[in-house]
This record gives structure tokens, C-alpha cells and sequence, in this order.
């Protein structure tokens, strides 16, 4: 028996065990349908715990000590100095501004000060600082005649807190990941006893594959010493679910959804190892603004109509939606560094990016989707600029647009009219929804097993509809399981902010992480009838190949914000070289708070 | 980096309301999963034709009246007629009649409960034993001889409903191809017992009269003349016939419309109102979740003639047969009735009992010292009027009802009322549309069921 022959053994010895006890597999799926919450329960709580837990204790990266002979840790790569109390570094004196200075340390441990238009200004060694000046460790760094030393930390220091860091590990994938294995293999076969006789050989053998590629993984990045897989651990959980579906709606798009999903993984890593220098994103930003126009543009000129929306570029028998992947170049381009917030304050050319984007997402019909863009902006926007009142202004103009929008296309309407009366309308308007809810409720808390649902056989079941395809055949537990993953990654991305280095990171992980929340809540909200249906997809599991690319790419945003010692690949492990540092001059005293926690 | 930490809230604003949408939906599924698996489309309980094809529906004594056969196709009770006299209680395979056991009990027959959904390892859903006997029904609908109406029975102290008819009907083994405005369908798919209204006439006039004994202290001691017209404010009110001299036991009995259009006109309109809406005659209840019909007594824009005519269940007036024998029972019964049920309960193929009876009580009807005189005064009726003899070994009180419906048409045959037997605790309606004269029509239907329920043949 050969490799490449070693499913079609495993499938046809299944089918011939089933064939001769019929009773095994309705046995089968009586039993395995309790199985698999529990096992959900089992792989998600942990990890799920894991993300919501994590302590996030800053990094430290320098000193600054204070006249008053304080010396004030900075934790973050970007740093405001001023006296408003939401500074990064208070400095309570009258004549320094509210924010006085930003201090900004480069990826090579070089640090940089940047006068924020303050009124005593800023000097360094006593020299005036026009806009910005490089600030070397031992420099004196005076705000306002306010005068503090930047001082490096001691390699014992870093090594310390390393530890300390370190200390507080993310929970051990391998037991999560042994339980997901099992989980994978009891889904195969319960989709080729739902399959029955004519279970097509996909099935084993693009799980085979999931399970090999999922364990390649994570045991390429242990190897590489990174300890975090929560993210991973839930995206490939996902993923499981998303094979499932697919193969209830259309066993022979099995290797289609799997090559998405190794393409998705690549485009995680490639993205999470690009963002470990900071230097080259800045760079690319305004690459990506236009890769997201060009994008959306590309679908306007070339796009057809699938279902009503024209967001569809089909290449030599691809289909492709562009605007999966435009999601991800969008905040790209919206997140943004410390030093560009305050040196161009206003959001002018965020704006036009997003006028763009959401004028050709308009003109294309597809209003889920420019929803999804219109509400990543308002988080980039309210975390670059923290400003309500023009994002209200915005708001209310993107409101007004939509009416014009209605006023010269009055059918759109139309899809909206059956909201909230889908059992009024049950054959016409209401009809995808009634049957998501039919099909739902008959799924019970525990599903009727992977496969034997006939929601699939409803159009766009596998995309719209997945959350009614999850409640059917796998149950409530399980859905609102998925649910609650995606409402984790939010919860992570903004815990992160504290140990955050850049607010490129950090504004890029809420970004992304709101993205999918929204987009999560029109999907699933949409198939049942508590939100207009608008036709987005589930991040991670509604079948298709753009979808999973982006979502996946998504993820490499809340990666990248992932600071916990050594947990994300998307961070460069600290370099030994490091230790030059050593003739720089250091604080003198010791403070007591890291043998306190060393000890925890 | 500080301010930032701090705008990121807004992320969680966005997970918060993921999470609150969640717990609506789950909260929705709670409550409406039962109504969501009844669709039709639905594939796990329902067969390619729409056919619910899973549980079966029986009667109080395991007659099994519907089924699924191997195929999930909808079968019924071999015989022509029990099929006909139990289509509105059982429902129709296609579901057309949404008071039948097939639609408003499809969760129950399907065994769909929220935590294991509509699987069951057999596929064959439960078994639903409703409160009926199918013999009573047969019995109902041979009496009813083809004519349209509704007869229904039950137990004012336990609630269970053991005979519900409703006519026209059809036999669902074959069912008919109805077109639209067919008089011989007219309302097939209604259930006129739970879901129509009918003008009441003459059997008004018990509430009427619960109304004057409480509110008219001379009334026992008066007396009136009926020349079989009475001028009642603009206009008169007239008898079939002149009544002559009598007391209000006599007035009843002899359904004197004059006297109780005096009665009503001296009540007035909103005594009159809030005694039809005591009697529970224009609210809803609620038969083992089936919502009945509400009737109407709307004396707003009524003149003095309209609120004498609305007094004896004329004008405007409008009742549901199911209401009008719960205020039976609760005349019977000292003032409060049980509320009738349909469902007596559900077993599952193991034999559990899924959804035990539990008995529900109506609120105050009317009060007990009037209640008893009403009965009274009913049971007079039957002795002086309707003749005891038809209606052997029964303590029986009853109200005849002749409701004028216009149109050229005959009358609305009614004839309600109750058993004051201990071992036969029963209220009954009687309805045949255009039936002609209430006590001689609807009184001999009524006649054989009650004989069968109490003597047994």
C-alpha cells in the first residue's frame, strides 16, 4: 500500500464496514454528535482562557529619569512625553505642554524625539531641537527646561525580565492540538457515514492533508522557539468546521477549500514575517492604499454578478472576490506610527482612501461589504484620532450617501423590506432566513450531524447561510463556539495595546479584529433574521477561497500584536547581539519589582 | 500609546454587541425553536410534499387517528366518516388547517425539544394523544347530518375537550380540489369551534341576565306583558310570537326578546360591555396554545333600539362557540371553569410521558350566587320549554339560541348549556348554521352526543 493510495484503502474499508452493519453509522452519529461539543469545549475553552488572560506585562526599553530623581520606564516603542495624564511619560510641570514630545525608538535601538509643536520646545544636550533629533542613551533631553536622561537597561535587567516574561507562558498547544486531531479524524468519518456508499475520497484525503499541514505548523514554529498557537489553534479549528461544510454542500470543492486554506496560511506568514520590521511597513503603506483601490477598481471594470452583488473576477476558470484581499491592504494602509499621527494629524487622506473604496463597493452593489470597510474605518479613525465629533460628521455624511445611493437605486430597498418579517415573506423575501431558522432549531444544541443537514441544499448555505449550516448539523454549542472565538480575538487585540510596541500594531490588530467582529455579526445575524441579510461571510468558515485568504491574513494583524515573550512568530526574537549595548551607560540603582516577580 | 490603549475600547463596544446579538438569537431559539422546526421546508420533519412525516396523533383511547407510513407519507383512520368528524382536530396533510394537531402540535409530534433538536435515532417522532374520543365526534358529525357548524364538549373541571366538530369538512385520505367561493366548502379550513364567531342570539341573554340579577334588585318579584312588540327607544323589538304575562324565569324560557332588551337598555351599554367582557365572550383563550377567536359586543356608536337588540344577542354581536362553553362551564361550575385543553399528552417511543396534562383555571366568569340562580333558571328552561325527556338521566340547564343572520338566510341554530351531574361534568355548544330554530335543531344534536357521553350508546 502506497502513500498516495493509502485514503482510497481507508475509505473503502469504512463503507464496507458500514455496508455490512447499517445500524453502525446511525450509532455512529448518535454517539459522536455529543462528542463533538465537548471536544469544542475542550480545544476552544483552553485557548480561548489563554487569550483572555494574558497578562500582557510591558516590555521595558529604556529609562528616562526625571529631575526629581525618578526614573519613569518606557514601555513602548512609541512614547508621548507631556503633562496630560494620558502621556506615556507624565512630566507634572507647568512649563511643559500636554503633549510636549514624542520619543520614538527605532527597530536597531536608536531613539528619536520629535517636537509635538510644544511651547517650551525641546532640546538635546542643550541644543534646540527643530522637529525631530536623535537622542542617544545618556543624552540629556530637556521639555520645556524640564531636564531627564534617557538611560539604556542593563543586560542583567533584560535578562531578568526576559525570564519574568517568559515565566508566564502561553498555555502548551500539543494538548489542544492532539484533541483537535481527534476531532478531525471523527468529522472525516462521520461525513463519509453521512456520504454514505458514494463517499468521495476527498474527504479522507483532504483531512489527511489539514491534520498534516496543522501539525507541520506548529511544529515548524516550536522549532523556530515561539510558544503562542492560541490564534492558530482557532483558525485551524475554524478551518475544520469550514472542510465540514463544504463537504455537506459539495464534496468535490474539498481540495479547492484546502488549497484556500494553504494559501491563506502562507499569505499569515508571509504577512506576520514582513511586519517584524517596522521600517519596511512604513514603506509599503502607501503601496498597499493603492493595491486596495486598484483591487476594487480591477472588480469594477472586470467584475460580474454573482448573486446580485458584481464583486467577482473570474480568471481562466478562477473566481476570485478582490475584495477579501482589500480588506487587508485597507488597514494596512489605515494603521499608522506614533510619529505620522502627530505630525499629520488630520485623517484627509484616510478619508479619500476610504471614499474611494466605498465608492466602488457602492457601485458594485455589494453594501455588506462596504459596511465592513465603513465600520473598520471608524475604529482606525477613533483610535488615530480619538475624535468623536468628525467621525459623527462622517457618519452622518456616510448615512446621507447611502440615502442618495437608495434614491437613485430605489430596488435596493427591496432586499431590506422582509427584515424583520422573514416568516411573513417564508416563500419570497424571508425565504433564505425562515429556512436558516428551520434548519437551526432542528439542529438543536448538538447538531445533526456533520453532513446530514439539508440547509445546504438552500443557495448560498455555505457563505450567507454557514451560521445556520454550523447550528444544523453541528449545533448551538458549537456555533456560538465560533461565534465566541471571533469575539476573543477582539477581546486579545485590545488587551494587547498595553504591552503594544507601535501603534501601527495596535491600531492595525483593532482594526482588523473589528472588521471581524462586524463582519461576523452581519453574517450571522443577517441568515437569521435580527440584521438585513447582506450576503458577507463568516470569517474563517463560509466556504470560499477569498474569504479564507483574507481572513487568515486578518490574523497575521492580531500575530504582529502579539508581544508576550517569544509567543509570536511575527516578532523578532530578541538578538543576542544585544549585549553591545553593555558599554552604554545604564541606571545605577536597582528597583525591587523584578525579584518579586521572579519569584512569581 | 497610553491614549490609544484606552480609544481600543471600542473594539469591545463591537465584540459586546456580537456577544448581545448571541445571546438574542439564543433567547429567540428558546422560545420560537418549536414554531422554526414546524416549517414546512424543513427536510428532518416534513416529506418532499410538505407532509409532516414524523408522529403519530391519537385519540383519549389509542385510536390511532394519523400516521406517518414508511415512506413519511400522511395517513389516517380507516374510516370515511371518524376521518371527516376529526379533520379539524387532526389537520390536514398539506397543513392547511392551522388548528389541526399536524400544524399546531407538529413540535410535539416531531419530539423537537431545544437541546437535542429534531433528531431522534428512529426518525419516528412522537406519539400525541389528544383529549377527544373520536367516537363522540362521529356521533357529533352524523347528527350534524351535512349542515355546517360546530359541536364541542368538554369537562369544565378538568378542561379535556372530548368532542370538537366542525362542518363543512373533508376526508383527508382524499382531499377534495376546493375552488374558491364553492358553497359547499365555505370556511372548510376554519375550525369553526375554536377559530370563528357567529352572531349569538338568544344564548346572549345569559349574560344579560347574570347582568340583571346583580344589577336589578326587584327583578325576581317583577313581571312582564310581551304583545310581541316592545318599543325599545326609537325603535321596536319584537317576538316571533306574543308572550303574554310572566315572571324573568318565564321570560327566559320563553326567550322573550322584549324583556331583555328592556333589561339591557336599563343596564345600559357599559354594564352590558363589562358583563360580555367578564364572561371572557371577547377575549382570547388559550387551548393547549391554540389561540380561539375573539367575539365582539360594541355598543360605541349603538343607539337605544341597537343596545336593546345587542342585549338579546342581535346588533352587531358576534361569539366564539369555544368562549360561550367555557362560560358555561363556569356557570355550572360556581363562577370559574377550567380552560380547555386538547392535548391530553405526548409520548416518546420510549413511553415517556413528555408533556404532562396540567389543569388551567379561567379567572371569575361570573359570581357564584348568580351563577347558581342562572342554573337555575336554565335548568327551567329545559323542563318548561325544550322538554326533559330528550335528554335522559341528565340534570341539564340549557340556553336556545335563533340568531337572525339577514340575508334571506334561515337563522343560526344554537343551544348551549351544562350537566350538573357529578359523574358527567360537561358544558356544550351547539352550532348549525342556518339551522332554523335553535332549540328543536341545534337542542337534538346536542341531544345525541350528551346521550352517548352519559348513557353510553
Amino acid at each position: 500500500m502506497n502513500a498516495a493510495n493509502f485514503p482510497q484503502t481507508l475509505l473503502d474499508q469504512l463503507t464496507a464496514l458500514l455496508a455490512a452493519n447499517p445500524e453502525l453509522g446511525a450509532w455512529y452519529t448518535a454517539i459522536v454528535r455529543f462528542v463533538f461539543p465537548v471536544l469544542a469545549l475542550l480545544i476552544l475553552i483552553r485557548t480561548i482562557r489563554s487569550l483572555l488572560t494574558v497578562p500582557h506585562v510591558p516590555e521595558v526599553w529604556a529609562y528616562l529619569t526625571l529631575p526629581n530623581g525618578a526614573s519613569e520606564p518606557l514601555t513602548h516603542w512609541e512614547n508621548i512625553l507631556g503633562r496630560a495624564p494620558a502621556s506615556d511619560v507624565v512630566l507634572g510641570y507647568p512649563t511643559v505642554s500636554r503633549q510636549h514630545a514624542a520619543l520614538i525608538r527605532a527597530e536597531d535601538d536608536s531613539w528619536t524625539v520629535y517636537d509635538l509643536d510644544s511651547k517650551g520646545g525641546v532640546t538635546v544636550n542643550g541644543r534646540e531641537v527643530e522637529g525631530q533629533a536623535s537622542v542617544a542613551y545618556g543624552d540629556v533631553l530637556a521639555l520645556g527646561g524640564v531636564e531627564t536622561v534617557l538611560l539604556a537597561v542593563s543586560q542583567e535587567e533584560l535578562e531578568a525580565r526576559r525570564k519574568a516574561r517568559k515565566a508566564q507562558r502561553p498555555v502548551s498547544p500539543w494538548l489542544g492540538l492532539v484533541l483537535l486531531t481527534v476531532f478531525q479524524v471523527l468529522t472525516a468519518v462521520q461525513l463519509i457515514v453521512a456520504e454514505g456508499q458514494g463517499a468521495s475520497v476527498a474527504i479522507p484525503t483532504t483531512y489527511l492533508c489539514l491534520t498534516a499541514v496543522m501539525w507541520a505548523y506548529f511544529m515548524f514554529m516550536r522549532a523556530t522557539g515561539r510558544v503562542g498557537f492560541e490564534m492558530e489553534t482557532i483558525a485551524f479549528f475554524l478551518c475544520t468546521l469550514s472542510l465540514a461544510v463544504t463537504a455537506s454542500k459539495n464534496p468535490g470543492g474539498l481540495f479547492k477549500q484546502f488549497a484556500a486554506i494553504l494559501l491563506g496560511l502562507t499569505l499569515f506568514v508571509v504577512l506576520g514575517v514582513f511586519m517584524r520590521d517596522l521600517k519596511r511597513v512604513k514603506k509599503i503603506r502607501w503601496l498597499m492604499a493603492a493595491a486596495a483601490i486598484c483591487l476594487l477598481g480591477a472588480t469594477l471594470v472586470l467584475g460580474t454578478g454573482l448573486n446580485g452583488a458584481k464583486n467577482w473576477i473570474v480568471l481562466g476558470g478562477m473566481s476570485f472576490q478582490p475584495s477579501e484581499i482589500a480588506k487587508i491592504c485597507y488597514i494596512f494602509a489605515g494603521a499608522a506610527t506614533l510619529d505620522r499621527l502627530f505630525r499629520k494629524r488630520n485623517l484627509g487622506l484616510f478619508i479619500v482612501l476610504t471614499g474611494a473604496c466605498m465608492g466602488c463597493l457602492a457601485i458594485m452593489s455589494d453594501f455588506g461589504t462596504a459596511a465592513i470597510f465603513f465600520a473598520a474605518f471608524l475604529v482606525i479613525a477613533y483610535l488615530r484620532s480619538g475624535d468623536w465629533a468628525t467621525l459623527g460628521l462622517i457618519t452622518a455624511a456616510g448615512v446621507g450617501a447611502a440615502a442618495v445611493v437608495v434614491t437613485l437605486k430605489p430596488y435596493i430597498l427591496r432586499r431590506f423590506a422582509t427584515w424583520g418579517h422573514a416568516w411573513e415573506y417564508a416563500s419570497s423575501g424571508g425565504f433564505q432566513q425562515t429556512r436558516t431558522m428551520s434548519a437551526a432549531a432542528s439542529g438543536g444544541l448538538v447538531g445533526v450531524g456533520a453532513g446530514e443537514g439539508w440547509l445546504q441544499r438552500v443557495s448560498a448555505a455555505e457563505t450567507d447561510l454557514v451560521f445556520g449550516m454550523l447550528c444544523e448539523e453541528w449545533g448551538l454549542i458549537i456555533a456560538a463556539l465560533a461565534v465566541v472565538s471571533i469575539v476573543t480575538l477582539a477581546v486579545f487585540a485590545v488587551r494587547s495595546c498595553r504591552a503594544g510596541r507601535s501603534s501601527f500594531y495596535t491600531i492595525a490588530a483593532c482594526g482588523a479584529a473589528g472588521l471581524m467582529v462586524v463582519q461576523t455579526c452581519l453574517n450571522v445575524f443577517g441568515a437569521v433574521d435580527i440584521l438585513p441579510l447582506t450576503g458577507v461571510t463568516f470569517p474563517f468558515v463560509s466556504v470560499g477561497g477569498s474569504a479564507m485568504m483574507g481572513s487568515w491574513g486578518l490574523l497575521a494583524f492580531l500575530k504582529a500584536t502579539d508581544t508576550r515573550q517569544n509567543a509570536s512568530f511575527a516578532i523578532r526574537l530578541p538578538s543576542r547581539k544585544q549585549g553591545k549595548r553593555l558599554a552604554a551607560p545604564v541606571r545605577s540603582e536597582e528597583s525591587g519589582w523584578e525579584e518579586g516577580d521572579e519569584e512569581a | 500609546m497610553k491614549r490609544i490603549e484606552k480609544r481600543a475600547g471600542v473594539c469591545l463596544i463591537l465584540a459586546a454587541a456580537l456577544v448581545l446579538g448571541l445571546c438574542f438569537y439564543a433567547l429567540r431559539y428558546v422560545l420560537y425553536g418549536g414554531k422554526w422546526v414546524s416549517l414546512a421546508a424543513n427536510r428532518h420533519l416534513y416529506n418532499s410534499a410538505g407532509q409532516l412525516s414524523v408522529g403519530r396523533v391519537l385519540d383519549r383511547d389509542g385510536d390511532v387517528l394519523s400516521w406517518a407510513d414508511e415512506d413519511g407519507n400522511r395517513c389516517y383512520y380507516d374510516g370515511e366518516t371518524v376521518r371527516k368528524a376529526t379533520l379539524h382536530a387532526v389537520g390536514d396533510a398539506s397543513g392547511k388547517i392551522g388548528t389541526g394537531a399536524l400544524v399546531a402540535f407538529a413540535d410535539k409530534l416531531s419530539g423537537y425539544n431545544p437541546i437535542t433538536g429534531a433528531y431522534s435515532l428512529q426518525g419516528t417522532g412522537n406519539d400525541l394523544y389528544l383529549t377527544l374520543d373520536a367516537r363522540y365526534n362521529y356521533i357529533a358529525y352524523n347528527a350534524l347530518n351535512g349542515r355546517k357548524g360546530a359541536v364541542g364538549v368538554y369537562n369544565y373541571k378538568t378542561g379535556e375537550i372530548l368532542c370538537m366538530v366542525s362542518a363543512p369538512t373533508f376526508d383527508p385520505t382524499y382531499p377534495p380540489d376546493i375552488q374558491e367561493g364553492d358553497e359547499q366548502y365555505d370556511g372548510v379550513y376554519l375550525n369553526r369551534f375554536l377559530s370563528g364567531t357567529f352572531v349569538p342570539g338568544s344564548v346572549f341573554k345569559t349574560v344579560t341576565l347574570a347582568a340583571a340579577i346583580e344589577n336589578i334588585p326587584d327583578l325576581l318579584d317583577r313581571t312582564w306583558t310581551c304583545t310581541g312588540s316592545t318599543q325599545v327607544g326609537e325603535g321596536t323589538v319584537t317576538c316571533p310570537s306574543a308572550h303574554g304575562e310572566m315572571d324573568i324565569y318565564g321570560a327566559l324560557a320563553s326567550s322573550c326578546n322584549g324583556v331583555f332588551a328592556q333589561l339591557a337598555v336599563e343596564l345600559g351599554p357599559d354594564v352590558m360591555a363589562a358583563y360580555a367582557e367578564k364572561a371572557g365572550l371577547t377575549s382570547s383563550y388559550q387551548v393547549s396554545g391554540i389561540s380561539t377567536a375573539k367575539g365582539r359586543f360594541d355598543l360605541s356608536s349603538a343607539t337605544v333600539n341597537d343596545q336593546g337588540w345587542a342585549g338579546v344577542g342581535q346588533y352587531s354581536d358576534a361569539v366564539n362557540p369555544c368562549a360561550l362553553m367555557v362560560y358555561m362551564g363556569a356557570v355550572a361550575n360556581g363562577g370559574k371553569a377550567a380552560v380547555p385543553q386538547l392535548v391530553l399528552r405526548t409520548e416518546n417511543s420510549l413511553g415517556w410521558n413528555l408533556s404532562p396534562y396540567f389543569k388551567h383555571s379561567t379567572g371569575r366568569l361570573i359570581e357564584t350566587d348568580t351563577a347558581e340562580t342562572l342554573a337555575d333558571m336554565m335548568a327551567n328552561n329545559v323542563t318548561e320549554t325544550y322538554g326533559a325527556t330528550r335528554f335522559p338521566n341528565m340534570d341539564i340547564c340549557a340556553k336556545s339560541g335563533t340568531a337572525e343572520v339577514g340575508g334571506g338566510k334561515a337563522p343560526n341554530a344554537w343551544f348551549t348549556g351544562f350537566l350538573r351531574n357529578e359523574d358527567a361534568p360537561y358544558a356544550f355548544v351547539v352550532l348549525v348554521e342556518n339551522g332554523g330554530s335553535g332549540a328543536d335543531v341545534a337542542g337534538s344534536v346536542a341531544a345525541q352526543v350528551l346521550d352517548a357521553l352519559v348513557n353510553g350508546y
